[in-house]
């Protein structure tokens, strides 16, 4: 734990406390401010993404610091998609999701660089992160956009509107990490001359796919009319990415070929 | 299919769902005993068995799909069918190749050496075939960055085909060769000390031939494509 004193932390507390300001703002139903604000964060947390990449001299996405700083600069276009396509105000939640994201960025992984080292120099690097970064960032806003399901008083027409954002949304994240894990396989072909190396952070995102696959036959099963254990399955994968993204990779218990920061 | 009310009596959940679920149980279980562990357990009768299942109950699926005329769920269960194929396909040839030739080897080669026999083992001592060409590694190269680590590994190779004019070849980490059918890896790299104590730069090349993959990648396309349109089709209904 130790606090960043440098133009990299800056941006990164910079973009918290606009996360903040919307969730204030938020709250008190403030809705043009908490707009403003949610801009102005996207903007920074953009702004941090760039900045890394021009002090490292590769694309950001090497170590857990710099996927998680893309994850935060990834959330407020998802939430726009949201809000164009359902209606759906996910910024108060989205906030709260960036908040955590960028609390270990900010607070617990260290900003030292790397260079990029000969495995990671390939065409594959960035499309097959950029899927998961968007995937996991999708997969954590629908977990969010559907908790209202637990609550047993929610009326079946918000309920069939909920349903249907949270499909959605949970498909355009199954389609990307599908692609992160299919682009990954691959690459490992070219890399490590096996598409499947068993390594344990496939074998955990493979079962993360199999989760929101498991998802998509109960809702097709039974519909709406079990919504809590749908958003329990949600909630299922969810926690299987935070695990995929902290325990697995630092971990020794599953040391492997994705073991990093 | 009697089967299918017990296991909703016992889980509270339909059949599918119960598969997804117990495959997601198994892949975490693999993630428990590391991958050298999890890829030697795989490679067992038990294993074979249990992917021979999943791709028939999975190539059930496809083909009930196809009677139902659910084009979407035939891409997507006809996918994960492709690579469970394909990966047996590759494990199949492995233990019994048709032509009697190496699928899987290393070799660890000084500046110079010329070779045509692949081997195995922690030392890569036990020879497990011979090549239908011969190798010499020309010079290994390690290029640094600034800061001392490490921006590339490089094996200039000839390769020399019976009945063909000898070919040069760079071989770098993500840019393997391709030759008779065998891909090349830049896989390891160590140093060693020759009979008179003098310091030795070796390189490690790794030989992998995998007929299964072309069925993998395919099953990657329909699964992909798959995913896309479902993602398209969600819409309002339902």
């Amino acid at each position: 734990m130790a606090v960043k004193l440098t133009i990299q932390g800056g941006l990164i507390y910079l973009t918290m406390l606009f996360f903040i300001a919307t969730l204030v703002a938020a709250r008190l139903r403030r809705n043009q401010n908490a707009t403003a604000f949610w801009i102005g964060g996207f903007a920074v947390a953009l702004l941090s993404v760039a900045w890394r990449g021009f002090s490292t001299g590769h694309p950001p996405m090497q170590n857990l610091f710099e996927f998680f700083l893309c994850m935060a600069a990834a959330l407020a276009p998802l939430s726009w998609w949201n809000l164009r396509r359902h209606g759906l105000d996910t910024k108060f939640q989205d906030a709260v999701i960036g908040l955590v994201i960028l609390f270990p960025a900010g607070f617990v992984f260290k900003e030292e660089m790397r260079h990029l080292m000969p495995a990671l120099q390939s065409p594959f690097f960035v499309p097959h992160v950029a899927a998961y970064v968007a995937g996991y960032v999708m997969m954590a806003r629908a977990t969010a956009i559907a908790l209202p399901m637990f609550r047993r008083d929610t009326e079946a027409e918000r309920l069939t509107r909920i349903d249907l954002a949270v499909r959605q949304s949970v498909a355009a994240g199954f389609v990307l990490i599908t692609a992160g894990l299919l682009l990954g396989s691959v690459w490992g072909k070219v890399c490590w001359s096996n598409y499947w190396a068993w390594d344990p952070k496939e074998m955990w995102s493979l079962a993360t796919w199999l989760v929101y696959a498991a998802y998509f036959h109960f809702r097709q099963r039974y519909g709406v009319s079990r919504p809590r254990s749908l958003a329990a399955l949600l909630c299922v994968g969810l926690l299987f990415i935070v695990l995929t993204l902290t325990w697995i990779n630092l971990s020794r218990i599953f040391s492997g070929m994705h073991t990093y920061a | 299919m009697s089967f299918k009310p017990i296991l909703r009596k016992i889980t509270g959940l339909n059949a599918a769902t119960v598969g997804c679920l117990a495959g997601a149980t198994v892949s975490i279980a693999l993630a428990f005993m590391q991958a050298d562990r999890a890829s030697k357990a795989v490679a067992t009768p038990p294993g074979y068995a249990l992917a021979v299942c999943g791709a028939a109950l999975l190539g059930f699926c496809a083909v009930r799909a196809i009677i139902r005329r659910r084009w979407i769920s035939v891409l997507l269960h006809g996918g994960c069918v492709l690579v469970g194929v394909g990966w047996l396909v590759g494990q199949y040839v492995a233990k019994h190749p048709a032509d009697g030739l190496p699928v899987y080897g290393a070799v660890a080669m000084i500046d110079g050496d010329e070779s045509n026999t692949l081997y195995t083992g922690d030392n890569l001592t036990e020879p497990v075939g011979k090549l239908p060409f011969s190798i010499r590694l020309e010079r290994f190269m390690i290029d640094y960055y600034p800061d001392d680590t490490v921006r590339e590994y490089r094996s200039r190779v000839t390769i020399t085909e019976p009945g063909k004019e000898p070919y040069v070849r760079n071989i770098r980490v993500n840019h393997p060769a391709r030759v008779c059918g065998y891909d090349i890896y830049q896989m390891s790299w160590g140093q060693a000390k020759d009979m008179y104590g003098r310091p030795l730069v070796y390189t490690v090349l790794q030989f992998q031939r995998d007929p299964g993959v072309p069925l993998v990648y395919a099953g990657y396309l329909l699964l992909f494509a798959g995913v896309t349109m479902f993602a398209f089709k969600q819409g309002g209904k339902s």
